[in-house]
């Protein structure tokens, strides 16, 4: 007996078809991943399960009874919920009402007192320590994924979709968030899980279904598949899994160098040197304060100790501004927020860091000049679009992230500073960044990363830098960097011994 | 039943006798396309204008269009300026304008002027008085002090304090009648124990107008009129005083409409208060724009002609405005409890 | 002991407010009066419903600017109501005159939550559209107190009730009522935190599974209804009414609405800001009346530098109350 069923769905938007024929079939109480490629059609599937979107033809059953989904709410009433990888909060709101703000069982009255009551019961069941009384702005991107977690917990779902929930979580949040979807699949709740992350998959899924171009490829137990499998079936082609770096590639003269650097409350005595042609990745858990570091070289929120050293020479950055002028670059890992125009075309998020360079009669913008450049960097970073005149916001997260790149790219940096590059980005498109950021390497750019994705620290970087709670825990070569290693450092032991 | 003399008024009309033999009469049955464009739609005296307007119209025979159309209150400047360009453009041959929006409609009016269209403006002028062929003014600028201060004498029994309500501070005719009355108070000893303690504005609003008027009461303990030259004022002030139950001790008079003031005059709020009929202006508006239009007078200063019920009138030099000309009607009515209720009708 | 930063916010108001009292009562003689108080309360009364109701509507990320027009439509066709049947029941009259509100805010409801028309151009537009048909309907005729029945006449004047001297209007309770039942309803109705979620983050509600459209759409039948409560205490305290009745409120009550703390961006505010909020631009307002020391001229510009004062004097105080209660925390 199924607990969800979809049955031949089609779903087109405009000429484009997201979905063509898929079926799915969910049963009670199994963890089930989904896997696919961006633009595989998950976001559409999930769109459909939870009532956003409805089929063009095509059925959904709840419990083998055909039910009609006329949004999210019809789905909740039908036990289907979902988490995002963008978490869904709202800031002014506090935690506990949060929690609780779909919750229709309860009567027309708030009763706070019980409201935070069982807010603490349910956020404590997960496992974590979160203040229920305080306002969910300024709480970190795990803590809001908490929230949303609570919340689907509090409308005693039946099929609970987790869309790359560990997208932003460090490891050992990654752990407590299998454990609590194993709690939920011994309750009988079904799980579906998106993820890109193979190993995940690998350590809960019962089952696991591959979609490529709207379309079912296969669903096995998990027992009868292998990674190389899996994504052989998403990309319908083989693919090299990234191998692991063990020697530090070979680098030019110091280009940027933190000395002590620190600002008052945040972090502190991070110090560091990056060379022409090297990658510095910055491994740690989030809340280690790795992205603080990026913004005060960034000049986003300046350092108030220590001191940044540019070839050599001590420099001041209290802006962005002066931070381009000494040719730093930032992709940042907020993409709606830091780094791109969502409602604007691609060409004109590509040229925004560089007008100047297009300005031609009278200072007025030369398009076609503009317009080449964006050509350009389209074809290079393989941009997926018919063309550089589609809005970003309608991109699919890798691509936006490509136009991201190339926007910092056209500034030709020296120092280009990388914060999480591949989060939320499918294995094709991952290796593809990866493949770039090398490539910048070996042309002579300092590169920093900042990663929560540890495979992809050990693929790509040249030395290790781990932090923990706002403090350097160690400086690693690539050599000596194992994957148990880091973790260690970054939870507060060094297995030196142990490696 | 009090009336009260004008110093200006009878100058005016000697002026009008001495040219009488003169006086041009218009010649009926004419075709003059006219439009009245008040300040906004939608209140008493500028449909009294309208009804006035008319009257004159239909007397002269008029063969052409008339229209009443303006603004909503909300967007009177700007919709002033739109529809004096779109009664250009229709090459309408007179626009009676009652200006609210100061010196920015001249160059419109002077574009309309340029292309045929006359613009008589009445009520209220254009400042600079480019672009306007002649003003129609109600009454004359100064005898609006001398019968604001002589309403001031009488409610106050000769000697006391009061303060002024006023419509907005750059608000052209109440500011020339304040400072026409101050010069009256100054230059007459009659006045010498009245004593004007504020001026305050209620930007023609009921509620500003409301807090202002009890504003001025606990400020000044010893207040005993306030004058409010303003319709809005003058009736907001009064239920203020209503509703504190002050109207013994404090008194409203000033420029209000007999139908909204009725209740007020009789119960003794506001005994006595003046005001000019509109419905004489809207006529005397026409049958001047219907004689310029058909090329009967010119405009210039000098020029009398006869305007049907109304008598005799003479172009003159605008005193206020350098360069601008008026036709000056005139006179007031005082109202008191004796006439209020016929003219509320 | 653990402040939540809404009730900092009301504290920094409410010391904002005490603050501005205490100079004007140095300034002006005989201020700290019953009679100064009733100046203020009866002032404030008439436009605190319209600025509970745009609050509600601002907490949805949106903006109701049609309600200078809905008071004066409201007022305008009450009084014309009263005029022919003179005999309705107070309670009745005050019910119609909501219900009017209700239908015009329910218009711009529509029209936002399904037209996907953002608020700002729907309520300009209607602002203008009831403005013109009150020109239309009036036929330039004036609503007076002549025509209008006594009790209404001398409402403005009754008192609900004196405590220790200082005479408390029926005006001002009934607008303090509607205001109070709106933050209870806000605070407890399960229903209404839905204004909050919709205006703190819109695309959340709808993952949520909250119907935003009908949320936002009963923000303005209920921001309309309010209006037409304004509409009926403008009515009885001026009697007379024109085509301009109401003009400029919507402007006075987004004043009131961001000087009480509700954020402009949607998705926070309490009705007890928005109270003190109303009375403390009213004060100021009311004060700058009748102190000596400044002229005419400079009022309004004193008016607007006042407020800002007001606004930033709040933020600080909120910033630092927050600050000291961390640390108490």
């Amino acid at each position: 007996m199924t607990v969800l069923d979809l049955q031949h769905v089609f779903k087109s938007f405009a000429a484009t078809a997201a979905l063509k024929d898929m079926s799915l079939a969910i049963l009670p109480g199994e963890i089930h991943a989904i896997v696919g490629e961006n633009g595989a059609g998950k976001s559409t599937l999930i769109k459909i399960m939870t009532g956003v979107h409805q089929p063009d033809r095509g059925e959904i059953l709840v419990g083998g009874a055909p039910v009609v989904l006329r949004g999210t709410q019809d789905a909740q009433a039908h036990g289907i919920a979902a988490i995002y990888q963008e978490p869904m909060v709202f800031p002014d709101l506090d935690v506990a009402e949060n929690i609780f703000i779909s919750n229709r069982a309860e009567g027309a009255l708030m009763n706070w007192r019980r409201l935070y009551a069982e807010a603490e019961r349910l956020v404590e069941k997960l496992g974590v320590k979160l203040d229920v009384r305080r306002a969910a702005s300024g709480l970190t991107l795990a803590e809001q994924q908490t929230v949303e977690i609570a919340r689907a917990l509090s409308l005693n779902v039946k099929v609970l979709i987790m869309d790359e929930p560990t997208a932003s979580l460090s490891a050992h949040e990654v752990a407590r968030l299998l454990d609590i979807a194993r709690a939920l699949k011994a309750q009988g709740v079904a799980v579906i899980y998106i993820s890109h992350r193979l190993d995940e998959i690998f350590q809960i899924a019962d089952r696991v279904t591959v979609i490529r171009d709207g379309s079912h490829i296969s669903t096995k137990p998990i027992a009868e598949v292998t990674p190389d499998g899996l994504v052989h079936d998403m990309v319908g082609r083989a693919i090299d899994t990234f191998a692991v770096k063990t020697e530090a590639g070979p680098h030019g003269a110091p280009v940027l160098e933190l000395r002590a650097l620190g600002r008052t409350g945040v972090f502190h005595g991070i110090s560091a040197t990056v060379h022409a042609g090297e990658i510095l990745c910055f491994a740690g858990l989030v809340g280690a304060r790795r992205t603080d570091v990026a913004l005060a070289v960034f000049g986003i929120a300046p350092a108030t100790e220590g001191a940044i050293l540019i070839d050599g020479a001590p420099v001041a950055i209290r802006t962005p501004a002066e931070a381009m002028a000494h040719g730093i670059a930032y992709v940042s890992e907020d993409r709606r927020k830091m780094g791109l125009a969502m409602t604007l075309p691609i060409f004109a998020n590509i040229s925004l860091a560089s007008l100047k360079k297009l300005m031609g009669l009278f200072g007025l913008i030369d398009r076609k000049a503009e317009g080449q450049m964006a050509e350009t960097y389209r074809k290079q970073l393989a941009i997926k679009s018919p063309d550089i005149g589609v809005e970003v916001g309608k991109l699919s997260g890798g691509n936006q992230q490509k136009v991201m790149l190339a926007k910092w790219l056209e500034t030709k940096p020296r120092i280009l500073i990388f914060d999480e590059p591949t989060r939320g980005i499918d294995v094709g498109a991952k290796a593809e960044v990866h493949n770039i950021i090398r490539k910048l390497a070996k042309e002579g750019v300092a590169v920093v990363v900042i990663s929560s994705d540890l495979p992809e620290v050990l693929a790509l970087a040249d030395r290790v830098l781990v932090m923990r709670e706002g403090a350097q825990a160690g400086i690693l070569p690539i050599a000596e960097a194992s994957q148990e290693r880091v973790i260690g450092l970054a939870a507060g032991h060094d297995m030196r011994g142990a490696a | 039943m009090k009336k009260i003399g004008i110093a200006l008024g009878l100058v005016a009309s000697l002026m009008g006798s001495a040219a009488l033999a003169e006086a041009v009469k218009a010649t009926p049955g004419g075709a003059v396309n006219m439009v009245l464009l008040p300040k906004f739609l939608g209140i008493l005296p500028f449909d009294q204008a309208d009804r006035g307007a008319q009257e004159a119209a239909k007397e002269l025979g008029n063969t052409g269009t008339y229209q009443y159309i303006g603004p909503t209150p909300e967007n009177s400047a700007a919709g002033q300026i739109e529809m004096l360009t779109t009664a250009t453009t229709q090459k309408q041959n007179v626009v009676m304008l009652s200006n609210n929006a100061g010196d920015q409609i001249a160059a419109v009016a002077e574009a309309a002027q340029a292309a045929g269209t006359k613009v008589v403006t009445w009520d209220s002028p254009i400042p600079s008085g480019k672009g306007e062929s002649v003003f129609v003014a109600q009454v004359d600028f100064g005898s609006i002090g001398t019968v604001m201060a002589d309403m001031v004498m009488d409610l106050t029994g000769g000697s006391g304090e009061f303060a002024i309500l006023s419509a907005s501070p750059d608000a052209a005719n109440q500011n020339a009648w304040i400072e026409a009355m101050k010069k009256v108070l100054a230059a007459d000893a009659k006045y010498k124990d009245l004593k004007l303690d504020d001026v305050v504005y209620g930007n023609d609003q009921s509620e500003e107008s409301y807090n202002k008027a009890l504003g001025l009461v606990d400020k000044y303990p010893n207040l005993k009129v306030i004058m409010a030259p303003t319709t809005v004022g003058i009736v907001a002030a009064a239920k203020a005083m209503q509703d504190e139950k002050l109207c013994d001790k404090v008194k409203v008079s000033g420029l209000g409409l007999p139908a909204e003031m009725v209740s007020y005059t009789m119960n003794g709020c506001a005994p006595e208060f003046a005001l000019w009929s509109f419905v004489d202006l809207g006529y005397l508006t026409a049958y001047t724009s219907y004689m310029l239009a058909t090329g009967a007078i010119k405009g210039e200063v000098g020029e009398t002609f006869h305007a049907g019920r109304m008598g005799d009138f003479t172009i003159e030099a605008d005193p206020g405005r350098a360069g601008a000309k008026r036709v000056l009607m005139g006179p007031f009515t005082v109202y008191t409890k004796d006439n209020v209720e016929a003219a509320a009708k | 002991m653990r402040l939540h930063p809404m009730t900092l916010r009301i504290l920094a108001l409410a010391l904002a407010l005490l603050a501005t009292v205490l100079f004007f009562s140095t300034q002006i003689d005989g201020y700290l009066s019953p009679r100064m108080f009733t100046r203020i309360t009866t002032s404030a009364a008439v436009i605190l419903p319209v600025a509970v109701g745009q609050a509600i509507v601002v907490i949805t990320r949106n903006i109701d600017l049609s309600i200078g027009s809905a008071v004066g439509v409201v007022a305008y066709l009450t009084g014309d109501l009263l005029g022919s049947h003179p005999d309705l029941h107070p309670l009745v009259v005050a019910l119609i005159a909501m219900g009017l509100g209700a239908g015009i805010g329910a218009i711009n409801g529509v029209l936002v939550a399904w037209g996907r028309v953002p608020s700002i151009i729907v309520t300009l537009g209607t602002l203008a559209l009831w403005r013109t048909f009150l020109v239309q309907y009036s036929d330039a005729r004036t609503i007076t107190t002549a025509s209008l029945p006594q009790w209404l006449v001398d409402l403005p004047q009754a008192n609900a009730f004196t405590l220790l001297g200082v005479d408390v209007r029926v005006t001002v309770v009934l607008a303090v009522l509607s205001a109070a039942a709106m933050g209870l309803c806000l605070g407890r109705l399960r229903a209404a935190r839905r204004f909050f979620a919709v205006g703190s983050n819109p695309d959340a509600a709808v993952m949520a599974g909250i119907n935003a459209g009908v949320v936002v759409f009963l923000a303005f039948v209920l921001s309309g209804a309010l209006a037409g409560l304004s509409g009926f205490l403008f009515l009885a305290k001026f009697g007379n009414i024109t085509v301009v009745a109401g003009m400029g409120f919507e402007l006075k009550a987004v004043a009131a609405v961001v000087v009480g703390g509700v954020s402009i961006l949607g998705g926070s505010g309490s009705m007890l800001g928005v109270v003190i909020g109303t009375v403390l631009v009213d004060t100021i307002d009311n004060s700058l009346t009748r102190w000596e020391l400044v002229s005419e001229f400079w009022r309004d510009a004193l008016l607007g530098f006042l407020i800002m004062a007001a606004v930033t004097v709040d933020t600080f105080m909120s910033r630092q109350l927050t600050r000291f209660a961390r640390k108490e925390g």
